[in-house]
């Protein structure tokens, strides 16, 4: 029935898009990857929505299980005598880079919207049929807004998580869910995980060393008191 | 039959020498003077026999294609052979004359494998057979003479280093410029073809001339025409063997070479007059005589005379080139070789001075004419040849250079001629009544600088023979110009094959 | 223009041995990183021989292209085509890949023994060899899912292998090329999804019979480039190369300043190629991007003060020069000749500069492992010392500087002359600025190492091995100069 799958695909797309904003914008870490791994498990029924089930399959495992528990686990063994919580992310973001990335954020999803919708006029699975498509582009742009806006290391490989998924949403939307396109998304679900635990185990190792989880030239790192 | 491996072995005598040196260790003094000497000698070798076989009529070429339409190419001609001649010969007197210059001093290795190098390249400038293979060992010279210049590793000798660079790296710029700019209008033109540009001239008469430009300009930097001469007298603080082999024989030469060759055997000497490049040539070229005279003058020591007199004499072969007619080109090919044998028995001389007396000064070498009389003899044969009084070889150039200028109706080239005589008298003949007409420290008048006896003869033998085979060899080159292998004959070989049809 | 890349139906399908040489070419080098991480060699030999079969299978491959032509292997797994094919620009970059590579290897256990690095030294050997089957397979494919596929994994294996030193400079460095690279390959994959949305093919040549210039080609194009510029490091996004290289370990500097960067320029030609034969404004402005970057990195590395951030910035002023050269290759109503000599002269000028940077950066890692610094002022007194690396440098710079007889003065040579064909004279001025350039700052090295005033008393001596495999990669700079006939014979298309 029309009616109930439209439903479901809304419902899905709703779910999604709040997963995700809270996973980019919420300041507790623990709290954000749990929403990140709850963002992959939504992914993968999306997948299977979408009548691909390999891939629903390969979002799982990778997605939520190796993905989410990697940045568990890693943020479980990072070091926590330090007076300040390293599970939180105490660093503030001045309002002039907030402007700027807020600005490019906008101009950015502007863009891909338009170019989405006009540059194809066939897509296969369009955006205005499918709001779970058009979830996606909001995601991307969120996602690539976060990326820009956060100085935390490991809020900024969240943010390249849920802006590979929506990429990859996006990619299913416009070539459809053959097995080409699958593949391809296998492959980008591979490396964003493999690169996603390079990264986490990268932020352990400077936190280890610098005491600061955010790149040098962006941010000076606020020693804490030891 | 085409004896391709001759030009080939000739230029690897010395790059394999230099990749023994340069794999030898430090210490290993006496095998490294056995390589270097026998290096020198087998080049000479392999020069004598290319000189038979040139002068029996065939071009020995080695070839083999880089990419598409462009050849390395050595060919032993007549004009080549003779500079590579010149090359060999100082070669083997300046590998003497180093080292004995460099006995204790460090960084010998480094100095001779370098210094192997250099004549390679210089070899390679020689024998080239195209504009393509020329670039190469033109380039290659540059790199290769950088460590001889900044060799002492002062600040001072960086600095010279430092100017050097920048005066011949940027000419190698320019002349790649007109290089390929010539390349892309006519493919890969050999030095052997007959015909010259000629063919070229109707339609593109602007683009000749603007190439033309490029090439003498670039050569001009080695050369050191006035205004390009500012590194030369800055890379005097080498050590005397260096300023030997860059002044008489390697760049300087490479340079007027360069220029002999695109005059001659790339634009053909009808289509340069044609464009009427010579006589801006010949303006330059006199400019620089006049100039380089005229700061000699100034100098108050030794190696910057003899520097800017160089400047001087260079441009002596660039102006024979520029007259058109047999009496010029004889005029500047025997030049070309006359002032290296001169130049490098001065520089000997006043390497002597330096090592043995401390003399670096012109009012301390007075009376030096009876401390060291051999040296100074050669060294008043060298400054004879350059004012040019008969019957030294610098006679027989200046000659033949007025008789080229008559001949080509510029007289105004003689006046330039008469006057740089006297501006050179001016400068040389001062130093020889010091040498022997005035008493100093030998006399009981004074002190030497820095006197520190190097050998049983007035100074160490390897410094001392050098100098006095190379005057020899020049008053040969003058009493004995009629035989025949001598520079005059060999010049006038070359001339008449490059006016006659 | 396709068929230069080798997009095209094969007539002789490939023998069985060359089969396995494909196979050998793919795997060996993983399973040998494999076993390298497990047996840890110290000493050169069992590198030397774990590198003998990579190396022979990569002969017999280009052996056998040679007498039949472009060999192709195509196969059907789940419902996707995989295609993979052996050109000739294929095979020339392939012998570069794995004698590089093979060169790098050879050298680390040298290395490895004299600067007593961290625990982390057992992950180099196995990331080494899926760089190297990374690399092998950015060569050979023909289809964009494996491309997208061995661009990734080599980019993963580059970031693994730069952070192996531990410094946390280094780690800084690493983190921000890793952000930088994964927001890059999302960029190519969403460009990849454009292409694939609307033209239904992700192989090569399917994709270019069908591709016509519109707005979504364009706009597919701009973001694979930008994310291959990003990977390449072309200015302006060459930010994140001179942090990584400058506390690296040296063969992992040497392996990825001559290889990484210039697989992700081949696949950009490649795709550019592809995608927009016929378009004046995106290769002029990779043209002007380029002009800036040679200057750039001209007066980033004359004023630098360490030796590696001055390697570094001149790989930034060199890509430069092969970016300045693609309007002669790329766009519309090129004249035959000119894109002859440009093609010829842009693969030269990069097989060039990977030998020489790859020799450059030993060599520098030989200097500084002997004085023990990695400054400059350091290197006061080398030239007595130390004169046979400062050769090896000082050869490496020649070909830098593109002065003969090296691969990068033949390079030059074609440039300029494709250049002076189509007249494109700021071209010119650019690559002739760019010489004097890398001569400013080369030149300044060797006149730290020519002072004599300082002298430096003791020097750590090398192994046996380092110096000779840096002068080989040297050396085979100036061969390729000077014989630049046969790899350009083997470029233009051999056999049938």
């Amino acid at each position: 029935m029309i009616a109930s799958i439209d439903t479901v695909e809304s419902g899905l797309a709703v779910c999604l898009l709040m997963t995700a904003i809270g996973c980019l914008f919420d300041r507790h870490l623990l709290r954000a990857c749990w929403l990140l791994v709850l963002f992959a498990l939504l992914m993968s029924a999306a997948w299977w929505y979408l009548n691909a089930p390999w891939l629903a399959l390969v979002e799982v495992i990778l997605g939520s299980a190796l993905t989410g528990g990697g940045f568990i686990y890693v943020l479980r063994t990072l070091p926590s005598q330090r007076l300040s919580m390293p599970r939180y992310d105490r660093m503030r973001v001045e309002w002039p880079h907030r402007l700027t990335k807020g600005l490019l954020i906008i101009a950015w999803s502007i863009m891909l919207g338009v170019a989405t919708q006009f540059l194809l006029p066939d897509m296969a699975l369009s955006l205005t049929a499918h709001p779970l498509i058009l979830s996606s582009v909001v995601i991307v742009s969120l996602g690539m807004g976060a990326f820009a806006l956060h100085h935390h290391l490991m809020r900024r490989l969240m943010a390249f998580n849920v802006l590979g998924s929506g990429v990859f949403l996006m990619l299913a939307g416009m070539a459809g869910t053959s097995p080409s396109a699958q593949a391809l998304i296998t492959v980008g679900l591979l490396i964003a995980w493999l690169g996603s635990l390079l990264g986490v185990l990268l932020l352990r190792q400077l936190v280890h060393q610098e005491g600061s989880a955010a790149l040098n030239d962006e941010y000076a790192p606020v020693r804490p008191p030891s | 039959m085409n004896a391709a491996w001759l030009p080939l072995t000739t230029l690897a005598t010395s790059l394999f020498a230099a990749v023994i040196i340069f794999s030898l260790p430090e210490e290993a003094r006496r095998v490294r003077t056995y390589i270097n000497l026998l290096a020198a000698v087998a080049k000479i070798l392999l020069v004598i026999v290319m000189v038979g076989r040139v002068s029996e009529g065939y071009e020995d070429t080695f070839s083999f294609q880089i990419v598409g339409g462009v050849d390395f190419v050595l060919r032993a001609d007549a004009l080549g052979v003779m500079f590579a001649g010149l090359s060999s010969l100082l070669w083997l007197c300046t590998t003497i004359y180093a080292i004995g210059y460099l006995e204790g001093a460090a960084n010998r290795k480094r100095f001779f494998g370098f210094f192997s190098l250099c004549v390679t390249s210089t070899l390679g400038i020689a024998l080239s057979g195209n504009l393509f293979t020329f670039l190469i060992f033109y380039e290659m010279l540059t790199l290769s003479t950088y460590p001889l210049v900044v060799h002492a590793g002062s600040a001072k000798a960086l600095a010279a280093g430092r100017v050097y660079l920048r005066y011949t790296l940027t000419a190698g710029v320019v002349l790649l410029l007109g290089v390929v700019l010539l390349y892309s209008l006519t493919n890969d033109h050999s030095f052997a073809s007959e015909q010259g540009l000629s063919p070229y001239l109707d339609d593109h008469r602007g683009l000749l001339t603007l190439i033309f430009a490029l090439l003498v300009g670039g050569l001009a930097v080695k050369a050191a025409m006035v205004p390009l001469h500012g590194w030369l007298p800055r890379a005097m603080v080498a050590p005397a063997p260096v300023s030997a082999l860059l002044h008489a024989v390697a760049v300087v030469k490479a340079g007027a070479f360069g220029i002999l060759r695109v005059i001659y055997d790339l634009y053909g000497i009808e289509l340069s007059v044609e464009l009427g490049v010579t006589t801006v040539l010949a303006v330059a070229a006199s400019i620089t005589i006049i100039y380089g005279s005229l700061r000699a003058i100034a100098q108050e020591e030794l190696k910057p005379r003899l520097a800017f007199s160089t400047i001087s004499q260079v441009s002596y072969v660039v102006l024979g080139v520029s007259l058109f007619g047999p009496f010029g080109t004889i005029g500047a090919l025997a030049h070309l070789l006359h002032q290296g044998l001169m130049k490098v028995t001065l520089f000997f001389c006043a390497g002597n001075y330096a090592e043995e007396l401390g003399v670096h000064r012109l009012d301390e070498m007075d009376g030096a004419g009876k401390r060291m009389p051999l040296t100074s003899l050669a060294f008043t044969v060298g400054a004879l040849g350059m004012i040019g009084l008969p019957p030294t070889a610098g006679f027989i150039t200046k000659w033949y250079l007025g008789m080229g200028a008559i001949e080509a109706d510029m007289y105004w080239v003689v006046a330039v001629l008469v006057a740089s005589s006297t501006l050179n008298a001016i400068y040389f003949l001062p130093i020889v009544h010091r040498l022997w007409f005035r008493e100093g420290p030998a006399h009981g008048k004074g002190q030497w600088p820095k006197e520190q006896p190097l050998g049983r003869l007035e100074t160490h033998g390897w410094l001392l023979w050098p100098a006095v085979l190379t005057a020899v060899i020049s008053i040969g080159a003058g009493l004995l110009a009629g035989l025949p292998f001598s520079p005059l004959d060999w010049a006038t070989r070359v001339a008449v094959g490059e006016y006659l049809p | 223009m396709i068929w230069r890349f080798g997009l095209y139906d094969n007539t002789f399908d490939p023998l069985w041995m060359t089969d396995w040489a494909f196979a050998a070419v793919l795997l060996l080098p993983m399973v040998f990183g494999a076993l390298g991480a497990v047996f840890r060699p110290s000493r050169l030999l069992p590198v030397a021989l774990a590198c003998l079969p990579i190396l022979l299978a990569g002969g017999v491959m280009v052996l056998d292209y040679q007498q039949v032509g472009l060999l192709r292997w195509q196969w059907e797994v789940a419902g996707i085509e995989l295609t993979l094919r052996l050109s000739g620009l294929s095979a020339l970059m392939l012998l570069i890949t794995q004698w590089t590579a093979a060169a790098v290897a050879v050298y680390t256990p040298g290395y490895l023994r004299l600067t007593l690095p961290n625990a982390s030294v057992r992950w180099l050997w196995p990331l080494m060899g899926l760089l190297v089957s990374a690399l092998s397979l950015i060569w050979l494919a023909a289809d964009l899912l494996i491309l997208y596929a061995a661009l990734e994994s080599m980019g993963l294996a580059a970031v693994g292998m730069l952070l192996l030193s531990g410094k946390s400079a280094a780690l800084q460095a690493g983190m921000r090329y890793l952000l930088l690279a994964l927001v890059g390959s999302l960029a190519f994959l969403l460009g990849v999804a454009l292409l694939m949305s609307q033209w239904g093919t992700l192989d090569l040549i399917a994709l270019e019979a069908r591709v016509e210039p519109e707005p979504l080609t364009w706009v597919a194009a701009a973001l694979i480039g930008a994310g291959l510029a990003l990977k390449a490091a072309l200015f302006p996004l060459h930010g994140w190369l001179t942090p990584v290289h400058e506390n690296a370990w040296t063969p992992v500097s040497a392996l990825h300043a001559a290889l990484v960067i210039k697989a992700s320029l081949y696949i950009l030609m490649m795709l550019w190629g592809i995608l927009l034969p016929e378009t004046l404004f995106a290769p002029r402005l990779v043209a002007w991007l380029g002009m800036l970057a040679i200057v750039w990195g001209g007066l980033v590395a004359w004023r630098a003060d360490s030796l590696k951030t001055l390697i570094a910035s001149s790989t930034v002023g060199q890509l430069g020069y092969l970016m300045v050269a693609f309007p002669l290759v790329l766009g519309p109503n090129i004249a035959p000749l000119p894109l002859s000599l440009a093609w010829d002269g842009f693969w030269l000028h990069l097989m060039g500069h990977a030998l020489a940077k790859a020799a450059m950066f030993m060599a520098a890692g030989n200097l500084i492992i002997a004085t023990g610094e990695s400054s400059l002022k350091a290197l006061a007194g080398t030239s007595r010392r130390l004169p046979l690396s400062l050769l090896i440098f000082g050869m490496a710079a020649v070909t830098l500087m593109g002065l003969p007889p090296s691969a990068g003065f033949t390079a030059k040579w074609l440039l300029l002359q494709s250049m002076v064909l189509t007249q494109q004279w700021l071209a010119v001025a650019a690559l002739l600025a760019g010489t004097l350039l890398t001569a400013a700052y080369v030149f300044r090295v060797f006149r730290y190492s020519f002072d004599e005033t300082a002298p430096r008393h003791d020097y750590q001596p090398l192994a046996p091995g380092m110096d000779a495999v840096a002068l080989c990669l040297a050396v085979a700079a100036f061969a390729l100069g000077l014989l630049a006939h046969f790899p350009l014979g083997l470029l233009h298309g051999g056999g049938a």
